[in-house]
């Protein structure tokens, strides 16, 4: 059933972008609000790719990674000189301004989008496939991040966002951390874009606004942040409320503000009851 | 308006009965209203939220208006029909899923959509589900091209904004032209259209200039195209065209301005004022005065305490809604599945609908749509008839 | 084309239209000054504020001196309760930076959710129309919206300042913004210096948005997309210095508005965010005058300079 596996893939999807922006945000103190075009580098790239050169999914995908890692780099290389709120502004920058070379350049299809995207497994069997190799990326992703933040690189990386200066008289290479935290999160983020393109064969620039970011962290705080299970939760209750409102047969004309309001009043309701997150304890952030 | 109709008409008196086709199918079945058997359902895709929602909900309530109105005459072949509605925001990451869940909990054999991006995003899910899509408002010339199971009732930007380039260098004498875009698909897309017919047809593009959609401020941007100097602007927008030319006027330009159908709506005339003298649009469905059918949508409206938005979209809606039902009663009376593909099936064998708010679609094999083009020009704070070049 | 009347036809139409998103800033960097609050709540205050001005002027037909104050006591309502009922429940539990964040993010998806099954989402100008009497002087179009756009900025601009110089309340914010713990021990409320500071930021938000729907059309969804712009502005006048953040809400118009001269228009708001990146990595201590203002800041010694709520819960 084509439609429970794009939810489910949907949920895989986000459960990378939640977990590699926990990894930046919530365990690297690293404040950035680009997510969504290092997800969209990776969609652009595989999906360009595919559609230009008819290269193996695979090949194309690993170079949608391998381009929002070297992307990453840029934004790694800033936290030399600037960190906390100016770093935001700065991703902000790069985010919108990366976004707008998307939306203006002709061979990315512009603001009309890429349709040409090959399909790879056609026939009925194509979207278990995708749920397939969804959930696997999905694992790994949370795999890798677990095992990266419960060895000594993750204690080293928790010290560097608690206190930097301490972090780098114990002789740690700060931006070296940075640009590996960066490029781990950032590449994820260009995995989900990936399978993102080659499922949905459809993109745009406005799959990929800033507010993305905002939506990726609701999962992160929501679910709780600087843990490895909060961005999995949060991804799974963010993508199927929305779905499960739809089920409800609201009246046509009210039917999309009417589940914006169920929707936004629940995420109210969670953030005031469950102050630490859904699965964090109350107070318990990533500083604890 | 269509012989159809009028043979049928007598039963139930022209305007009162607009669902005709299937009123007639139902009178076999000897019921006014249809009830009893199962319903027959179809999706229907519409930003309910969102920037573009003004838009959307109003397409939706005529999609309602239709509806009903097809079901107080019987329904299709004394079968209900049904419509579930979701909400796109107008974006196609969340019309995707949407359009999933049509096809695989709720079983629609046929979606109506709208905005480009959506029914491009859509082309592949559709292909993929072998369900039917009708786009009854998007008008991105890449539309004709996402395969065999989108179709659409509404015709492409080529037709509207190729005959108005047509227009201004033919009839009205204009060789520069200066042309302001929103840059998005809608605005690029159309833009792009005006300039080559109308350096096709011998005239000069002075200026070709983008905004960007958040913009307020155009005064930059005008000088610019003043410096041009232009006899003309054409300014391909969305929402924000009121400004735009509140701007140029306020600034002292006087060039001809002239838009697509987006313009053609009251609201502008009412921010504008005078300065909405002139302004020529375009508009694909012909109005009351034209089409005395019209009058019964604007009834139905007055019900609602309010002018809708873009009746031209409101009519394709209300007849996208009748060739639903015509492709339904087609495939009932055949005795066959109510499926996507079957679905296509009836749309080709139907081929040619007479419809009673747009007039008559021809369904072709390069899932084009071919109208008369109505030219507008404000007269005395009015629409004005202008031209019809069909 | 650079001909002088044509430079300041567009000085004068940038600096006017910057008006709205002077005032929009100026909101967003007084709650960031004083409650280290990253407001985007104001994207629903907003909404509140057009609404009913719109409501009150239209629907009731109400004059425009009535229409503003019903918008202006809507406003300061839903953001004193706001502040009450839910920020300050927020920071007496010691929420972090981003629980803030998402919150005052989604409160203003709520309203615009609930603001569209009021009002529906088609366009809507607080007066029918959107064109305003215009002369020419010296050779520039000028408009009564113009003038009045900037007039209302320059006053509210003014009021604010004299508020914080010269009265009790206003020094007693600037304590707070300083340091909240410290100000309380001498006594001062920091909960009435929150209070206040959303009460100015929900009369500036009004008067920014009534600028705004005298001109553009505005829906629900607007006013999330202006508090993104407040917020660069906010941020590029540097954390903490309202009025700089005002100046740089002008000269970010103005930077756009002239831009238009030399690259092509859709390449635009590249610039902007160019700028943005660029000005950072370029400046990373800030721009000049912002060091030399923090340094005086450290200096004195009653005043440590307090850092903004981080936005992430990791400097907790």
């Amino acid at each position: 059933m084509e439609y429970l596996a794009s939810t489910i893939l949907l949920i895989g999807i986000f459960v990378i972008l939640a977990a590699s922006y926990n990894l930046i945000i919530g365990y690297g103190g690293l404040n950035t609000v680009a997510h969504p075009i290092f997800f969209a580098l990776g969609a652009y790239t595989s999906g360009l790719l595919g559609a230009a050169t008819g290269l193996p999914a695979v090949v194309c995908v690993l170079a949608g990674v391998a381009v929002a890692m070297a992307a990453s780099f840029v934004l790694a290389i800033t936290t030399l000189r600037i960190s906390g709120d100016y770093l935001l502004i700065a991703s902000l920058g790069f985010q919108l301004g990366l976004l707008q070379l998307v939306n203006n350049v002709e061979f990315t299809g512009g603001p009309a989008g890429l349709s040409s995207i090959p399909d790879t497994f056609a026939g009925p069997g194509r979207g278990a496939i995708y749920v397939v190799i969804c959930t696997a990326a999905a694992a790994l992703v949370v795999w890798a991040i677990w095992r990266t933040m419960n060895g000594p690189f993750g204690r080293a990386v928790r010290a560097m966002r608690d206190d930097e200066l301490a972090c780098a008289a114990l002789g740690r290479s700060l931006i070296g951390m940075k640009i590996r935290i960066f490029a781990l999160g950032c590449g994820a983020a260009g995995l989900a874009g990936g399978i993102y393109a080659y499922y949905f064969q459809y993109i745009s620039p406005e799959q990929f606004q800033v507010a993305q970011s905002a939506e990726i962290l609701t999962m992160v705080v929501l679910g709780g942040i600087g843990t490895t299970l909060g961005p999995i939760v949060g991804a799974l209750v963010l993508v199927v409320l929305p779905q499960a409102i739809n089920f409800l047969h609201l009246p046509n004309g009210l039917v999309g503000p009417a589940q914006g309001i169920i929707f936004t009043a629940l995420v109210i309701l969670f953030l005031f009851l469950r102050p630490g997150g859904l699965v964090g304890t109350a107070g318990a952030g990533a500083a604890h | 308006m269509s012989e159809r109709q009028s043979n049928n008409g007598s039963a139930f008196g022209r305007r009162k009965a607009l669902a005709l086709p299937f009123a007639a199918l139902a009178a076999r079945s000897g019921r006014a209203v249809a009830q009893a058997k199962e319903p027959f359902r179809f999706g229907c895709l519409m930003p309910t939220t969102g920037l573009e929602a003004g838009y959307g909900l109003d397409f939706v309530k005529t999609f309602e208006m239709a509806t009903k109105d097809i079901n107080d005459h019987g329904g299709v072949n004394g079968h209900p029909l049904e419509m579930v509605v979701l909400d796109t925001q107008a974006k196609p990451e969340l019309a995707i899923p949407a359009a999933q869940k049509l096809i695989d909990v709720d079983k629609v054999p046929l979606i109506v959509t709208a905005w480009s991006s959506v029914v491009k995003a859509l082309g592949p899910v559709m292909n993929r589900g072998r369900t039917l899509q009708l786009n009854m408002g998007a008008n991105s010339p890449d539309i004709a091209n996402l395969g065999d199971f989108t179709y659409s009732t509404f015709p492409l930007a080529d037709v509207d904004v190729t005959a108005l380039a047509n227009y201004c260098h033919t009839k009205m004498g204009k060789r520069r032209a200066a042309v302001l875009y929103i840059n998005n698909d809608t605005g690029i897309g159309g833009a792009k259209l005006f300039r080559d017919t109308f350096t096709k047809a011998g005239g000069e593009i002075v200026a070709f200039e983008a905004y960007d959609p958040k913009a307020t401020d155009f005064t930059g941007l005008l000088l610019k195209v003043r410096v041009a100097n232009p006899d003309m602007v054409h300014m391909h927008s969305l929402a924000e065209l009121p400004q735009v030319i509140a701007q140029m006027r306020q600034l002292g330009m006087t060039q001809q301005i002239t838009s697509y159908s987006v313009g053609y709506n009251p609201k502008i005339l009412a921010q504008l004022g005078a300065a909405a003298e002139g302004l020529i649009v375009t508009s694909l469905a012909p109005t009351s005065t034209a089409n005395p059918n019209v009058v019964k949508l604007l009834d139905l409206w007055k019900q609602v305490g309010r002018a809708p938005n873009g009746l031209p979209y409101l009519q394709y809606a209300w007849d996208t809604t009748l060739v639903t039902a015509q492709v339904y009663g087609w495939l009932d009376q055949q005795n066959m599945p109510l499926t996507g593909e079957n679905c296509r099936k009836a749309l080709l064998a139907i081929k040619t609908f007479d419809l009673p708010m747009t007039g008559k679609l021809a369904v072709t094999d390069d899932h084009k749509v071919q109208k008369p083009v109505y030219l507008y020009v404000v007269k005395n704070q009015q629409f004005t008839l202008l031209e019809t070049i069909a | 084309m650079i001909e002088p009347a044509i430079l300041l036809q567009i000085l004068w139409t940038g600096i006017a239209m910057s008006s709205y998103f002077v005032l929009l800033t100026v909101a967003f960097a007084l709650t960031l000054k004083v409650e280290k609050l990253w407001n985007f709540a104001q994207a629903g205050l907003m909404g509140v504020a057009f609404f009913a001005m719109f409501y009150a002027m239209n629907a009731l037909a109400l004059p425009t001196w009535a229409g503003i104050a019903i918008g202006l006591g809507a406003t300061i309502a839903a953001a004193v309760a706001l502040e009450v009922w839910a920020i300050g429940v927020l920071r007496a539990r010691n929420s972090g930076g981003l629980t803030f964040f998402i919150f005052t993010l989604v409160f203003s998806q709520f309203a615009a959710y609930a603001l569209t099954i009021l009002f529906g989402t088609e366009p809507e100008t607080i007066y029918p129309s959107v064109m305003s009497p215009v002369r020419i002087l010296g050779g520039v179009a000028v408009s009564d919206w113009d003038l009045l756009a900037v007039a209302t900025t320059l006053a509210l601009m003014a009021a604010l300042w004299a508020f914080l110089r010269f009265t009790r309340d206003g020094q007693f914010m600037i304590a707070v913004s300083d340091n909240a713990k410290l100000a309380e021990i001498y006594g001062i409320s920091a909960k009435r210096a929150y209070v206040i500071s959303g009460v100015i930021a929900a009369i500036f938000l009004t008067a920014g948005i009534f600028l705004y729907g005298t001109r553009a059309g505005v829906t629900p969804d607007v006013p999330l997309v202006l508090v993104l712009t407040a917020v660069i502005g906010a941020l590029l006048g540097g954390i903490g210095r309202i009025f700089a953040a005002g100046v740089a809400a002008v000269s970010l118009g103005l930077l756009q508005s002239f831009s238009i001269l030399f690259i092509p228009s859709k390449w635009q708001a590249l610039l902007l965010y160019g700028v943005l990146f660029g000005a950072l990595i370029l400046f990373p201590r800030g721009l000049p005058a912002w060091r030399i203002w923090r340094l005086r800041r450290r200096l004195g010694p009653a005043t440590p300079p307090a850092a903004p709520e981080p936005l992430t819960e990791a400097g907790e």
